[in-house]
């Protein structure tokens, strides 16, 4: 938990400020502001429909917003494509679909690289990242679509670092995983973490996810509704109730296992 | 069964070049979710452009104008994207399909302005054909053959062996996917529209080359392409040439049944058939 400190405090990386975006003439985020420093995991948590995803969306650059701004580093980077702030050292992995499915493992990662510029670079960095997962070693000409859910995940994931980003943006990277899958994707992550990568993570299952953070946010309706750290917000009665699905009869509540829960 | 050898040399004949045809219809399909439907003027204006260059003031020969066809051929399908499909890219399924007849409309009526309604041919002596187990082909269909396999092997050096075709692909897959890995889209898309519209006008220049031009042949044919693509599924290559395949083969071996008039119909009931039983297929790509 040693987030690097710069002159005046931790370095900020992203600010997203005021921010509003939708889609076509439905607004969705009225003014949302999330701030991610260097080597820190954020969790953003909130209902569904609450914009989570639109946020991440709308960071990325896939959705542009229409007020506000996003700054990566200082730098506005709120009108660029997602191609250019790939270059930039961001990287996201949506929610759901994640992986090219008729591509095979080794295109996928090979398509996780192309802002790389060069085969020499791209084939050097394949190399690594499967050194790093080495799960994906053995299927690496199994299409993509065929891969079970946590295996697209790991696959996932092995493609965005190939560019060596900064920044991971992930849209619940535990949805719909074994325990045992998920327990596996959060120690990738504390581990990417770790050589000093900050991470965004949206997560509806929020336990997981504020046990690792550093900070978490609450989102509601398109606005930022909390802010603290995420051992805090875990303690937050209210985020208690509403967002980990407890009753609310007092902090030394046993946690409930994750499957008798609606 | 010289009669039935025959029949399906010819169904392997048409089948290639609408492989040829489902295959750039298949592609654009993939990789903008919509059907083009003036693909078939892309095959129609290929032929033609072919005749353009072969005849005053050009007088090309034949093996020479191929090039400048293709080229004008390819020219014609970017500008198709740029001035039609491009400002429509946000558009709704029924806004582009409209919008495609228009122009398909619109390119048939301008090769007739030009050329007229009449059937031409690019004016070869018909050639007797080699004899061959009983089956006879000529050297037109003997380059037709060729021309296929040639365009089948660059397509999968293409789509299977460079970074270019891989974003192909991926953006065939996941269009959103492909811009936040970093993916030049609109590079991919470029590139879509001119490999689209090579095949088209190959396809098209075969076509005239065996049969004969009007300026109706692309319509009938995106028929079949359609149903090829149908066949392959949205976006597959290889599904496209296999319909395009069986497309060819149903319809050349119906005629030992069916009256040879009605042959165009079978790749129409295909269709229909297809369309009846999975419609998501024009409706939107399945979401899962
Ligand atoms: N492509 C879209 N077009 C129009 N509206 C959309 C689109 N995607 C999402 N929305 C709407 O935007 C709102 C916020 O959706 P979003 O996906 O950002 O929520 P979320 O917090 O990620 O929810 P979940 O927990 O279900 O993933 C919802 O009301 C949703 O209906
Ligand atoms: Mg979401």
């Amino acid at each position: 938990m040693n987030v690097p400190q710069g002159e005046n405090g931790p370095v900020l990386l992203l600010e997203v400020e005021e921010v509003f975006a939708g889609y076509g003439k439905i607004e969705v985020l009225h003014g949302t502001s999330i701030r991610v420093r260097e080597g820190e995991i954020v969790c953003i948590i909130g209902p569904n429909g609450s914009g989570k995803s639109t946020l991440l969306k709308t960071i990325v650059g896939l959705l542009k917003p229409t007020r506000g701004s996003v700054r990566l580093s200082g730098k506005e980077v709120g009108r660029l494509d997602p191609q250019e702030k790939v270059r930039l050292g961001m990287a996201y992995i949506p929610q759901g679909r994640n992986v090219f499915p008729s591509l095979t493992v080794l295109e996928n990662l090979q398509m996780g690289g192309v802002s790389l510029g060069d085969a020499g670079a791209v084939r050097r960095a394949v190399e690594e990242v499967l050194e790093e997962y080495p799960v994906l070693k053995g299927r690496v000409r199994a299409q993509a679509g065929n891969l079970s859910g946590g295996e697209k995940q790991i696959l996932a994931l092995a493609r965005a670092v190939m560019t060596r980003p900064r920044l991971i943006l992930l849209d619940e990277p535990s949805i719909g995983l074994a325990p045992r899958i998920i327990e596996e994707i959060y120690n990738r992550l504390q581990e990417i973490n770790r050589r000093g990568v900050s991470l965004a993570i949206v997560e509806q299952n929020a336990r997981k996810a504020l046990a690792v953070a550093h900070r978490g946010y609450v989102l509601d309706l398109g606005v930022t509704r909390l802010e603290d750290t995420g051992a805090h917000l875990l303690d937050n009665e209210e985020v208690r109730m509403l967002y980990l699905g407890e009753k609310g009869n007092g902090p030394e509540q046993e946690p409930q296992d994750p499957g008798s829960r609606r | 069964m010289d009669i039935f050898l025959q029949s399906v040399v010819n169904g392997i004949l048409a089948g290639c070049i609408y492989a040829l045809f489902a295959m750039g219809l298949t592609l654009i399909y993939g990789v903008l979710n919509f059907v083009n439907f003036a693909h078939g003027e892309l095959i129609m204006w290929g032929a033609y452009f072919l005749y353009l260059f072969i005849s005053e003031p050009f007088s090309l020969p034949l093996s020479v104008a191929v090039a400048p066809a293709i080229l004008c051929t390819v020219c014609l399908g970017m500008v198709m994207d740029f001035a039609i499909f491009r400002p429509l890219r946000k558009a709704d399924r029924l806004t582009l399909l409209i919008a495609a007849m228009g122009l398909s409309f619109l390119l048939r009526n301008a090769a007739q302005f030009f050329w007229g309604a009449e059937v031409r041919t690019y004016g070869l002596e018909i050639s007797r054909g080699f004899q061959f187990l009983g089956v006879s082909l000529t050297a037109q269909q003997i380059l037709i053959i060729g021309v296929t396999v040639a365009c089948v092997i660059l397509v999968y050096l293409l789509f299977f062996r460079t970074s270019l075709g891989k974003s192909m692909r991926a953006v065939s897959d996941n269009l959103d996917l492909a811009r936040v890995v970093g993916i030049n889209a609109r590079r991919s898309i470029r590139a879509a529209w001119i490999v689209s519209a090579a095949l088209a006008g190959t396809g098209g220049i075969l076509l005239a080359l065996d049969t004969n031009l009007n300026p109706e042949m692309g319509v009938i044919n995106l028929v079949k392409a359609f149903a090829a693509t149908l066949i392959g599924g949205v976006g597959n290559l290889w599904g496209a040439l296999l319909g395009g395949l069986i497309i060819g083969l149903a319809e050349n071996l119906s005629v030992l049944v069916i009256s040879p008039g009605y042959k165009d119909a079978v790749a129409f009931a295909i269709m229909v058939g297809i369309l009846l039983t999975r419609p998501y297929l024009v409706t939107g790509k399945r979401t899962d």
